[in-house]
């Protein structure tokens, strides 16, 4: 066929034919070949083309919620652009977000509702799905739902959710279970996601948060184990303000920790390699060397009574002569924990020389203002949150809390409240009925995990073991546990006796085990609130508008949730039958901003659409010179009472950063328990070994996102494949990086198959020779390994890294240790 | 007339990709089909090592040897258009000679063997002449100038975006994405740069800011050696096409 074409192309050549509307205009000197070869009727010249319309809408690839532009001519959409009016987004994109057209078109997608036919359920068990209408498959739900409630054992009905984006989707989950009688309506994924550096920020300062940060004033950046110019989110933002602090003037200076080379390290001005999980130890030899040299922010943290006392290394203070100021606990911090650990010890725990530690830590101390931030890196092992809490602490030493060129906290929209309140719909089975004695099958908020935010890793065990019961049905909303759970054959087995219910466009792995198949539109499809996610603190909220009507029988999720309220007896029905829609939802939000008009004049539903987007700057709040100042209207100028620092911004038990935790000091019993921590020390900001999992291997294995993982979806768009992993040439897989010397000792030459192997069993990849990482520590990027997903996703690439990851899971904040496993390397 | 010129500051460039895919859904290449790829090196090693990357687009040489080698005249520079390279589609007969002459490697062959299985060809079928005819194709169409999507057998080229570059005001000194009367006839690569690595502009006006970058910033061209005089200008440390051997050949046993 394609010899063919080229033959035909050949003579096409050999029937010279008069040039027609072509203007070749070939000017260059030296030329002697041939002119004007053309077939008339084949000569292709521009054509003429359909109005095109641009509608908002934000990329939904990964959780920065950049605005996008979605350009539609004659009802196809064929381009994506950044919003420029969206603050995010600011006219640009990542890598991703021009791909979002595959979302739309992936051939693979659901083309409307279906059920099961085939009752056995595993990898290799055709669903044997038959299509259904909207109505069956919703009777079908909700005669399960209700059946369930009359039995009284609506708790074993849970609703699971990955990336939620408002109140018109997930948010909707915990109303669900409040009216329907269930404490597993709103299972999130964040266990598996980022908990940890929202916890040590809970326990230190007292927002249980990912931060707000103002990149635009930084002067110098101290990233741990962040893959800032890979996955930190804002991702495409983090990209802008990268531009612009590198070219400001002063230039914004950068070190950059990290297990393996990556561009965030070949970009910054310095690169330091860490042993994984050991990233507190290092952020604690920075603030020794901080409060040695005198290079704390006096107006923020406080000072010694007398100028003349000073830290010295090994040498205690007496608590009395240090004056905290916005701080708790400073100098029992110093004498428990900090004297003792110089850049020397931490050289030997991290591997980073102690002269560069040093280095590092004079200029973080010395240039205001400074920034340390980290993600799971440092919090995806057993010591996970006091490795962020330790880091976290830096941020508290150079005053950067609230200031500008600091961070912050993120502010919520100004929404108008929904068309319903729930309380009002509460029938007696809801208020008073046995599900309420139950506790989450996850186990949050228990003595088996008093801290956690979510705890969805420990559903699938917790269902097998029926401890502390089994699971009857179970919704998925954007996740995808079976394949992205560490130790996801858990699941495998989990689910194969619950009623499963999958919500996803998409064929995943879920859906290989659903029942029922709700699928949701691609959000170029939906209408739906998108608030966003920590930023530079300002409130704002973008919104998705449908560049075309849903093209296939899809339904938006929070619609489906709300035709499944309408068909469950008693109040609930009512309720739903108020919200009546999402739209009606969205515009009730939208009622909010005629208060509170955004600074591009959004104020109501039609204005909101048009833009795409409200927010209102300025932050509210900023600490100046170690006082706080609330916004006026014009400037930074009321200055707030310690109590409101408490209550808006420092929400610690003592009102202050704490250097030793209040809250941790309350689960004191529980930490001594489950960490060997002694009670008295539970609260202390401080170095604790990480518990690696994995078994007697000798190599650390890492698994990191690239800038073009796209939540599930990247391995099943062509374009990413081709370029998914560019720093060692992985355009058509993903290699395993393995330093050379490594590969050598153990016989492996540069491209044979590995076996990668783990207490829990072993994966396959192809290896790849990067002499830039660690020779302790395997690198292979998080995508593909997948048994279901898409044409182009199944059986391609690598094993799936989860499954040789175990199940183990920092016991603070609950995150799955998923880079903390040891693995043993082989020929395969 | 213009010149159209772009500059590429690796300072700031930070390796993500974006211009790679904006110019493969505005364009609509192939996977693998990148007009707009970007290059990583690495070398040293642990625990000083470094890596580094080059974006590459085509340097629309003022003397293009593509253009000298081209037996049918398919490939073109046109003055009256930026001094853009172009492909005339329906003359390019697919001998491949410009590929091997093109010192940079930015021409492509698409009809061949796909980079990823299955083939999308055959997954978005075309009916019309096209090599495939994906659902979310630009209507933006001019075979005499290599744009839109090719037919088979022939070879294909980045065109800086002519199709909206060509809609650009008389006489207008630089295409920045961030002025808004402006932004729609910016190339892909540049109107999304998050970084802002890259701009747009014409060379033979001194008031561009192109010019004031190249001048200022020092402003280099790949490979100046073999003459052709690219129209694409590298600013920062280490600009030029690193001499580090690719990383999957380095430890070759």
């Amino acid at each position: 066929m394609k010899l063919f074409q080229t033959l035909l192309n050949r003579r096409r050549f050999l029937q010279s034919s008069a040039a027609v509307g072509a203007s070749a205009g070939a000017v260059t000197a030296g030329i002697t070949g041939l002119t004007g070869l053309t077939l008339v009727e084949q000569a292709r010249a521009q054509t003429p083309r359909g109005e095109t319309v641009v509608t908002k809408n934000v990329c939904a690839q990964c959780p920065a919620r950049c605005g996008i532009d979605v350009y539609t001519t004659d009802g196809s959409v064929h381009a994506i652009y950044g919003d420029t009016g969206n603050p995010i987004a600011n006219g640009k994109l990542c890598p991703k977000g021009h791909l979002g057209s595959y979302f739309l078109y992936d051939p693979d997608r659901f083309k409307g509702p279906m059920k099961r036919t085939n009752p056995n359920k595993g990898r290799d068990e055709d669903p044997g799905f038959v299509p259904i209408s909207w109505d069956e498959a919703l009777d079908t739900v909700a005669e399960r739902l209700n059946d369930l409630r009359r039995r009284g054992e609506s708790h074993r009905f849970s609703m699971f959710y990955g990336r939620g984006w408002g109140a018109s989707d997930a948010g909707m989950q915990g109303t669900f279970g409040q009216l329907y009688g269930t404490p597993n309506a709103a299972i999130g994924h964040s266990s598996m996601c980022a908990d940890g550096s929202k916890k040590a920020k809970h326990a230190t300062d007292g927002n249980n948060s990912y931060n707000s940060y103002d990149y635009r004033n930084t002067n110098y950046l101290l990233i741990i184990g962040a893959s800032f110019l890979e996955a930190f989110r804002p991702y495409n933002n983090v990209m802008q303000m990268w531009g612009h602090m590198r070219s400001k003037s002063p230039k914004t200076r950068v070190t950059t920790v990290d297990v393996r080379m990556n561009p965030t390290m070949a970009a910054s001005d310095r690169a330091l390699y860490i042993k994984p999980g050991t990233d507190g130890a290092f952020a604690l030899a920075i603030a020794h060397v901080i409060l040695t040299e005198g290079l704390w922010d006096r107006d923020f943290v406080g000072d010694f009574t007398n100028p003349n006392l000073q830290f010295v290394a090994g040498r205690r203070v007496s608590p009395s002569v240090f004056n905290e100021k916005w701080v708790h606990g400073l100098a029992d911090w110093w004498n428990e924990e900090v004297k003792d650990r110089t850049p020397e010890w931490a050289e030997s725990v991290t591997s980073i020389k102690a002269a560069d530690i040093r280095r590092t830590a004079v200029e973080f101390g010395s240039t205001r203002p400074a920034v340390a931030l980290f993600e799971r890196g440092a919090t995806g092992h057993s010591n996970g949150t006091y490795n962020g809490m330790a880091i976290h602490s830096l941020n508290a030493l150079v005053g950067s809390l609230f200031a500008e060129g600091g961070l912050g906290y993120q502010m919520g929209p100004s929404y108008g409240s929904l068309p319903a309140d729930a309380d009002d719909y509460l029938d007696d089975y809801a208020r008073n009925g046995a599900w309420r004695e139950q506790p989450r099958i996850d186990m949050k908020g228990t003595e088996r995990w008093p801290m956690v935010g979510n705890m969805m890793q420990e559903c699938a065990p917790n269902h097998l073991a029926g401890d502390p019961y089994k699971l009857d049905t179970a919704m998925f909303f954007y996740t995808n546990p079976i394949w992205s759970a560490p130790n996801p054959q858990v699941w495998e087995e989990a689910l194969k006796d619950v009623f499963v219910i999958d919500t996803s466009p998409f064929p995943g792995e879920t859906a290989m085990y659903a029942d029922i198949v709700l699928p949701d539109s691609t959000y170029l499809e939906r209408l739906q609130d998108i608030p966003t996610y920590p930023f530079e603190g300002w409130p704002m909220a973008a919104l998705r508008v449908p560049a075309v009507e849903p093209i296939h029988d899809t339904k938006m999720y929070g619609d489906v949730i709300i035709e499944l309220g309408k068909r469950i007896e008693g109040p609930t029905a009512d309720y739903y039958r108020e919200l009546d829609n999402i739209e009606n939802v969205v515009r009730h939000l939208a009622a909010g901003f005629a208060d509170d008009p955004g600074d591009n004049g959004v104020n109501d539903f039609e204005t909101w659409r048009e833009k795409g987007v409200w927010y209102k700057k300025p932050y509210q709040w900023r600490q100046i010179r170690g006082e706080f100042y609330e916004w006026d209207g014009q400037r930074y100028a009321r200055q707030m009472s310690e109590e409101e620092v408490q209550q808006q911004l420092l929400k610690t038990p003592s009102g202050k950063f704490e250097f030793r935790s209040g809250y941790l000091e309350e689960h004191a019993d529980y930490i001594e328990r489950e960490m060997g921590i002694p009670r008295a020390r539970a609260g202390l900001v401080q170095w604790v070994e990480p518990v690696h999992t994995g078994g007697d291997g000798d190599l650390h294995f890492v698994t990191p996102k690239t800038p073009l993982h796209a939540e599930g979806r990247g391995a099943n768009i062509p374009h990413n494949i081709a370029i998914h992993q560019p720093i060692v040439g992985g355009r058509n897989t993903v290699y395993l990086e393995v330093h050379p010397q490594t590969a050598k000792e153990r016989g492996i030459r540069n491209g044979d198959r590995v076996r990668i192997t783990s207490d829990l069993g072993s994966i396959e990849a192809e290896c790849r020779y990067v002499a830039s990482h660690r020779a302790d520590t395997l690198v292979l990027p998080f995508e593909y390994g997948h048994w279901a997903q898409g044409r182009w996703a199944k059986d391609r690439g690598p094993g799936n890294s989860s499954e040789i990851t175990a199940n183990v899971s920092d016991p603070i904040s609950g995150l799955a240790s998923y880079y903390t496993g040891k693995v043993r390397l082989e020929r395969a | 007339m213009a010149k159209w010129g772009m500059v590429i500051d690796l300072d700031k460039c930070t390796g993500c990709q974006a211009c790679t895919t904006a110019c493969s859904m505005e364009n609509n290449t192939l996977p693998g089909e990148s007009w707009q790829d970007v290059l990583f090196y690495n070398a040293g090693e642990y625990p000083s090592a470094q890596m580094k990357w080059l974006p590459r687009p085509c340097m629309q040489c003022e003397n293009p040897s593509c253009v000298h080698v081209c037996p049918t005249r398919a490939t073109y520079k046109d003055p009256d258009a930026g001094g853009i390279v172009f492909v005339d589609w329906n003359k390019c007969i697919g001998c491949k000679y410009c590929m091997i002459a093109c010192p940079y490697g930015v021409r492509f062959y698409a009809d061949e063997k796909p980079l990823i299985e299955p083939d999308i060809r055959e997954t978005f079928p075309s009916d019309n002449g096209q090599l495939w005819s994906p659902p979310y194709q630009n209507p933006e169409e001019d075979w005499r100038r290599g744009i839109g999507i090719q037919p088979p057998g022939v070879v294909s080229k980045c065109t800086f975006c002519y199709h909206k570059v060509r809609l650009a005001p008389e006489g207008v000194a630089d295409l920045d994405e961030d002025n808004p009367e402006v932004k729609e006839y910016v190339p892909a690569c540049v109107r999304t740069c998050a970084p802002k690595a890259r701009y747009f502009g014409d060379l033979d006006n001194p008031e561009s800011q192109v010019n004031q970058l190249i001048g200022d910033k020092h402003g280099v061209r790949l490979k100046d050696h073999t003459g052709n005089r690219p129209q694409v200008y590298y600013l920062g440390a280490g600009a030029g096409v690193p001499a580090f051997t690719p990383a999957d050949r380095e430890h070759d046993a």
